[in-house]
Parts: structure tokens; sequence; C-alpha cells
């Protein structure tokens, strides 16, 4: 190295020294300045873990199947007002917000100040949020925005990440590349011969033919319909699923921060599943709720099983399987969780 | 990989810094190898499609350099280089579009003719490199540059990683000489090269991502706003569009020099212009440059008579708007400045203002001629920026019918005062360039300036999502 490449090192080193002295100055600034107007903007997690954990002891995470109701419903309460109803011994603090999933759960619970009094936690578990049409939805980006701004790091920092989008940013061609593919390669097996290896061969077999898995050739609406179950549900759950990696770092923190867990399997639509794609598929969902309830409820968690605790007649969409019920649904759910934490959690003892 | 992307933030520092810790014979190796990256992190497979370019026009330049005291064989290598290469051109970029218009036309007769649809999408950049690529053949052809025998070093010219997607256009009497040389470590190149980064980030996030917003809305929805709305998004957008390009631009020569590769400027204050024809010197130069290097001048430029001089005109500037994109708004906006051009040429004789006299005269006369000239561009970026005729119909009409209409469109203060800042840093950096200038202040001043654009590139900038406006070109 030359004299003068060393004397240009030197100085570019400086340089960059003094940069990161003027961000740091930049952090302070910015952190008292235009932060909590972005932390409003961006990340109304954040001030909801804060503000829905004060003075309660059970917080429920979950998403839409919280709060949408029936226009019809005479009883408009959300999930998690019902089991604090419940509850009367307890109070239980609202963390829902639509499309969330166990990814960003882990971070709304990680944001819960130390000083809560919080010891119980219910957090949703969405058997669709498990498969590619969820994972790579289009509503992800808008919760990784969220996630990163709840991240404990710099706020100049997070806000960086932002301005530079480190966060997915799928175009709709990419987002329908990647589910493909990720169809493709999830493969799984029943019980018994099947002609198709995973959702997308399903899919393309369903839809390709116009006809259900009984022979029958129903209305596009029907078979649209039979192959939106099929990319929702086919699919084996297993240690390399993101959310499973999620629900286990929710064990971990809940371990750490002293709180019981509460698993709350939704209820599907098994109904209707079941007379549009058949019995398979429903072999599927059940193994897949088996695998949750077998893997955590051995690690201290309270898993509560509503998968078929709901009637077709109590779900509200019709156009696509949602976990979107009417009060009785809600209702159904709600008890069951009350139920089990009433005779088993923490809170309860 | 996206300018103003984590991922970028990460590659260009580790690129650059390997490039100087690697030998200068292998360095075109790390380039090529990076500039590929680079492309194939938004489609990989259509990195094929830019080697079948490459390939064409590295072949056809040997091979008109071997033949360079045939004419017809030189000649006939031309042709089958640019034929070739502009047909990749047409298939992904005007093939859907001719073939649209084809069914249109048939029916309008009431011909049957069955409309085939290519279900590609086009590859980023095409037409940019696909002209860079153009310009060495025919740089060969006249025998005004070498043909290169280096494949590497002829893929690493159409593929150089920070002009690769939109840009400046190169010559290879330009970069493809730099792309040889050897480049010490420089801590002028990378100081430069840094500031024009932070101030292209600055143009693009804070200052065009900030109007973004505002012109969409406008453009997607024009009934729902007032006919005041409506100019301010029109304004807007003639900043957005600057922003924008302007932004990638000076990144792409940030990036370039802080290896010690100079790139052409690309703009030059063009909204200072005082008539569209010096506009059109201060614009997009490396493409106005293009078209009159290698279609004006071939065509017989302006050593004509006026009529084939007007003809020459119209054609260029309708192949410039049709190199924008396949849309019948892009050919009209190309040809109505070609048309704007013959009329101010018409009108050069005509002094209406020759009694005005003194300095203060000619500062009003200057700042009427810049500003008829801001409002024709901004006008005719309202026909670029329209989805379609009809969306272009439905901005006019709404213009003219919504004096009415409460003002809807609430600008956030960020979004006026990075505008302010824009013009008031291009006017003073006009005839000049950022780094230049930033060179020139006194530390303090110039580290001020520093902290405030990273402080705005990260705190002000739009979260949303916008893409570079010349992407899909």
């Amino acid at each position: 190295m030359t004299d003068t490449t060393k004397h240009t090192v030197k100085k570019l080193l400086l340089k960059l020294l003094m940069v990161l002295l003027v961000l740091a100055a930049l952090d302070v600034i910015y952190y008292y300045t235009l932060y909590p107007k972005d932390l409003a903007e961006n990340c109304t997690l954040k001030a909801l873990s804060e503000r829905a954990t004060e003075g309660v002891d059970i917080v429920y995470l979950g998403e839409s199947s919280n709060h949408t109701y029936s226009d019809a419903d005479t009883d408009k309460r959300f999930i998690c007002e019902m089991i604090d109803d419940m509850l009367p011994e307890h109070r239980v603090g609202n963390l829902a917000k639509d499309a969330c999933h166990a990814g960003v759960y882990y971070d709304i619970l990680r944001n819960i100040p130390r000083n809560s009094d919080v010891k119980t936690v219910i957090v949703t578990v969405n058997m669709r949020s498990f498969t590619s049409e969820w994972i790579y939805s289009s509503l992800e980006p808008a919760l990784r925005k969220e996630q990163i701004m709840m991240k404990k790091a710099p706020s100049l920092y997070k806000r960086m990440l932002l301005a530079f989008r480190a966060y997915p940013n799928w175009t709709d061609e990419e987002v329908s590349n990647i589910i493909r593919k990720n169809f493709k390669r999830q493969t799984f097996t029943l019980p018994h011969p099947f002609p198709y290896r995973n959702a997308y061969e399903w899919d393309q077999g369903v839809g390709g033919s116009y006809t259900l898995y009984n022979g029958k050739q129903p209305s596009m609406d029907t078979i649209a319909m039979a192959c939106h179950y099929i990319k929702e549900f086919a699919c084996t759950f297993d240690d390399n699923n993101p959310r499973i990696k999620d629900l286990d770092n929710i064990v971990k923190l809940c371990r750490k921060r002293g709180w019981q867990p509460v698993f709350n399997i939704l209820a599907e639509n098994v109904d209707q599943m079941d007379s549009l794609c058949g019995p398979d598929l429903l072999w599927l969902l059940e193994r897949n709720a088996q695998y949750i309830i077998d893997r955590y409820e051995s690690q201290g968690v309270i898993v509560v099983n509503n998968l078929k605790e709901v009637r077709d007649s109590d779900f509200r969409d019709r156009d696509f399987p949602t976990e979107h019920y009417k009060q009785t649904g809600r209702l159904a759910i709600a008890r069951n969780v009350a139920e089990a934490i009433s005779g088993k959690s923490h809170a309860g003892r | 990989m996206l300018f103003n992307s984590i991922e970028f933030l990460i590659f260009f520092p580790i690129v650059t810094l390997l490039f100087y810790l690697m030998p200068q014979k292998w360095r075109w190796l790390l380039l090529l190898a990076a500039s590929c990256f680079f492309y194939m992190w938004f489609i990989p497979k259509y990195i094929f499609i830019l080697l079948i370019t490459i390939l064409i026009d590295y072949s056809s330049g040997i091979l008109i350099e071997k033949w360079k005291d045939d004419i017809s064989k030189k000649k006939a290598y031309l042709v089958v280089s640019i034929v070739s290469t502009c047909m990749v051109l047409f298939i992904f970029k005007y093939l859907n579009f001719c073939s649209a218009n084809l069914v249109a036309l048939a029916q309008h007769f009431g011909w049957s003719h069955p409309q085939k649809i290519l279900n590609i999408a086009l590859p980023i950049g095409l037409s940019f490199h696909t002209f860079q690529s153009l310009s060495y053949v025919i740089e060969v052809y006249r025998g005004n540059q070498k043909a290169e025998r280096h494949f590497g070093y002829y893929a690493l010219y159409v593929m150089f990683y920070p002009q690769l997607v939109t840009g400046p256009i190169e010559r290879p009497q330009n970069l493809l000489r730099q792309l040889h040389e050897h480049k010490e470590l420089n801590y002028d190149n990378i100081a430069n090269g840094l500031r024009l980064i932070l101030f292209g980030l600055f143009l693009k996030m804070v200052v065009a991502d900030n109007l973004a917003v505002y012109v969409d809305k406008i453009y997607e929805n024009p009934f729902d706003y007032s006919s005041g709305d409506i100019l301010l998004g029109m304004l807007f957008y003639s900043f957005q569009i600057y922003g924008d390009f302007f932004g990638y631009s000076t990144i792409a020569l940030g990036c370039a020099l802080a290896m010690g590769y100079s790139l052409m400027d690309n703009f030059k204050t063009p909204y200072l212009s005082g008539s569209v024809q010096e506009f059109w010197r201060r614009w997009h130069i490396s493409l106005s440059t293009w078209f009159r290097d290698y279609l004006y001048i071939p065509l017989g430029g302006n050593r004509v008579a006026v009529p084939r001089w007007a003809l020459n005109t119209l054609i260029v500037f309708t192949v410039c708007g049709i190199w924008h994109g396949a849309n019948w708004t892009f050919m009209i906006w190309g040809f109505a400045y070609g048309v704007l051009l013959i009329l101010e040429r018409g009108l050069r004789n005509i002094h209406l203002f020759d009694r005005i006299e003194g300095k203060a005269g000619r500062l009003v006369i200057n700042t009427l001629n810049v500003a008829k000239t801001f409002v024709i561009v901004t006008l005719l970026w309202s026909v670029f920026r329209a989805t379609s005729f009809g969306n272009l119909h439905d901005l006019f009409t709404a213009l003219f019918h919504n004096g009415a209409v409460a003002n809807q469109l609430h600008v956030a203060p960020v979004a006026w005062i990075s505008l302010i800042l824009f013009v008031l840093v291009d006017i003073l950096i006009r005839d000049s360039r950022f780094d230049v200038w930033c060179g020139r202040q006194k530390p303090l001043v110039r580290w001020c300036v520093y902290a405030f654009l990273m402080f705005a590139v990260i705190a002000l900038s739009s979260v949303e999502q916008i893409p570079f406006i010349y992407f899909q070109f």
C-alpha cells in the first residue's frame, strides 16, 4: 500500500467516523421531533401494546376474527370483550389487528412494558396464517413496517429501515410466483393414495376439471370456493413453517416473562370444507391442529381447540374461507377460551 | 436492485471496496458479476435477453471492423445488428401494442383479426441498454471507436450497473475507454461520489416520492378534485418526474464516480430553459444527444431545406416519444414537442421585445421565457403521465369543470418544503453539479448540508414504495 493510499484510507475512516457522529446526533433530534408522529402513523401496534395492557392481567392477541361481526348480530361484542365478561375477576386487554399473525404477536408481546400486570396471554392461532397465501399476502408489508418500528433499536435506524424498504415489497407478479413455488414445494402425505402431492396440483386438478371430489360439477363460484379452501389449507405444518417458529418464540418469551400462554385455535368452516373438498382436506386440517396441540401442550401451553366449534350457518362470509363469525360463533369460541383459563391459568389460580 | 433499497446500501460499499482491493486485470470480472447480480435482482431470467443483445452487437462490432474497407458488407453487418437489436426491443416493448392496434383497426373495418397478446413483462431498462449497445455499433461503423475484442469488457460496457437500468445512455468513447483504465483509490472521487449519491437519494426519496402521493391521487380520480388541485397535481408531476429521474441519474453518477468512472451529466437545470429547444438541451441529455447523433443528423439535421428539416424534427421527436413507451400518449407527447420546435423556429424572427433594454428588462424577458417554457413542459407532462387518452380527457374535463369544487388535496408541509428546497438548490447549482458546489463550500456549511440531507433521506422520505418512473422504459 502506497503512502497516498494509506493517507486516503485514513482520511476516509475519519470521515466515516464523523458521519457516524452526525447520525448519532440526528438520532437524538429525530427521537424528540418526528419519531412520535412516525410511530403514530406507522406503528399503531406499539402504542396499542402499551395502552391496552394498562391495568389488565390478560391480553388477547388476534386478527379480524376478534372484531368482525354480522350486521344481523344483536350482540356485537368482540371475542375479547366476551371473554372479559365471562371472567369477571380478570380484565382482558384487546391487542388485535386485521391480518395479524404469530410473527407480529411476538413483536407486540415484546413491547409489553415490563411493569405491566399481564399474567396470561391469549394467542389466536389461525390455521390459514400458516400457509403461503397469508404469509405472502398483500397485507404483509404493512405489518412488517409495524414490526420494524416495534424493534428495540435506535429510532433513526428504524426509520432508515422503513425509508429503504427493509420489508417485503412484492409486486403482484412476484407474489403469485412465490406462492406458486411454495405450493409446489410444500408436499403433503395422506394416509391413503391420493392423486395430488401438493396444493398446486390439487388446485389445478379441481379448477382445471371443474369437478369436485365427489364428481359433481357445480357452478364456477362453487369451484372457485373449493379451490380457495385447497390453497388455504392443503399443507402439513412442520418445524420449518415460519409461523411455528414464531409460536416457539412466543412460548420462550412467555416463559421468560412469566406469562401463561393460551393458544386459541380458531374455528374453520369445516362443514363447507367437507362438502366442497371432501374428507381429505379435513384430515389435513385436523392433523395440523393436532400437531399444534401436541407440540405446545407438552411445553405448558393451554391449547384451546375450537377448530370444529362453529357451524357453517354461523360463518359470516360466503365468498371466501374466513374466520369471521356471527355472534353465536364468537360466543362459542369465547366460552371455550374463558373456561380453559378459569380452569387452569395462572390468573385463575 | 433499487438504489433506494436496503439491499443496495449493502451492495454498493461491498462492491466498491472489493473493486479497490482487486487487481486491475480482474476488476472487469468483479464489475460484470456485480452488474449481473444487480440486474438479476429484478427478474433473473431477463439477463438472457440482455445477453442476446450483447452477443449480437459484440460480434457485429468485430465484423464491421473486419470489413471496414468493404462498404457494402460493413453496412450489411450494421443493418443486421440494428435490426436484430431493435427486434428484441420491438418484441418485448411494442408487439402487444401493435397487435392491439391492429385488432382495433380490423374491428373498425369489420375484418376478423385474432389478437395475440404475449404474456411477458418488459425487461427493466431494455430501451436504455439497447440504445447504449446500438451507439457502440454505430460508432464502430463510423470508425470513431475500435471494436472491443474482450467480450467481458464489452458486456460490462452494456451492463455497467450504475447506469444499466435507466442510463445515462453512455457512448463507447467515454465509458468503454474508461473501463480499460486503471483507477487508483482517490479521496476526491469517493467523496464526490458519495455526495452525489446522497443528493440523488434526496431528490428521489424526499422530493419525488413525497410529491408522487398527490400526483397519483389526482391522476387516478381527477373528478374528485378541484381545478386548483388538478393544476397543483400537474405542477407536482413536473417536479416528481424531474426529481425521480434526476435523482436516479445522480445516484448513478455517484456510484460510478466512487470507483473513478465519470459518466455524462443527464440534466442541467432543465426548468430554467427559456425555450423548448433549450429544454431538450438540458433534459435527459444522454437521450437527446443520442437522437441528435444517430437519427437527426443522419436524416440531414438542419442542413436541409426547411420543410425537410421540419419533417426530420417531427420524425425524431415522435420516435423519441415512442421510445418512452408503447402508448399513443407517448407518441403524441413526442410529436407535440416536434411541432413546438418547428413553431419556435418559425417565430424566432419575430422580436416583440427588442426594444426592452437594460439588465432588469432582460431579466424580465428571460423570466417570462422560462415561465412560458415551464408551462408548456408541464402541460405536456400531463400527456406523458396520463395512462390513456381517456385518462387525459378526464383530467382536462375535470380541470375546466371543477372550478367550483372545494380543494381536496391537503399537501403535507414536507412535500412543500422539499419542493421549494429542490427549486432553490437547482437554481443555486445552475451550470454546475452538486458535488462540485459542495466541494466549494466551507467545511461547516458542507457538513450542515450533509446532516440535513441524511436527516431528510431517512426521516422525511415517503414510506410508500414508489418505483422509479423511468424503470418502465
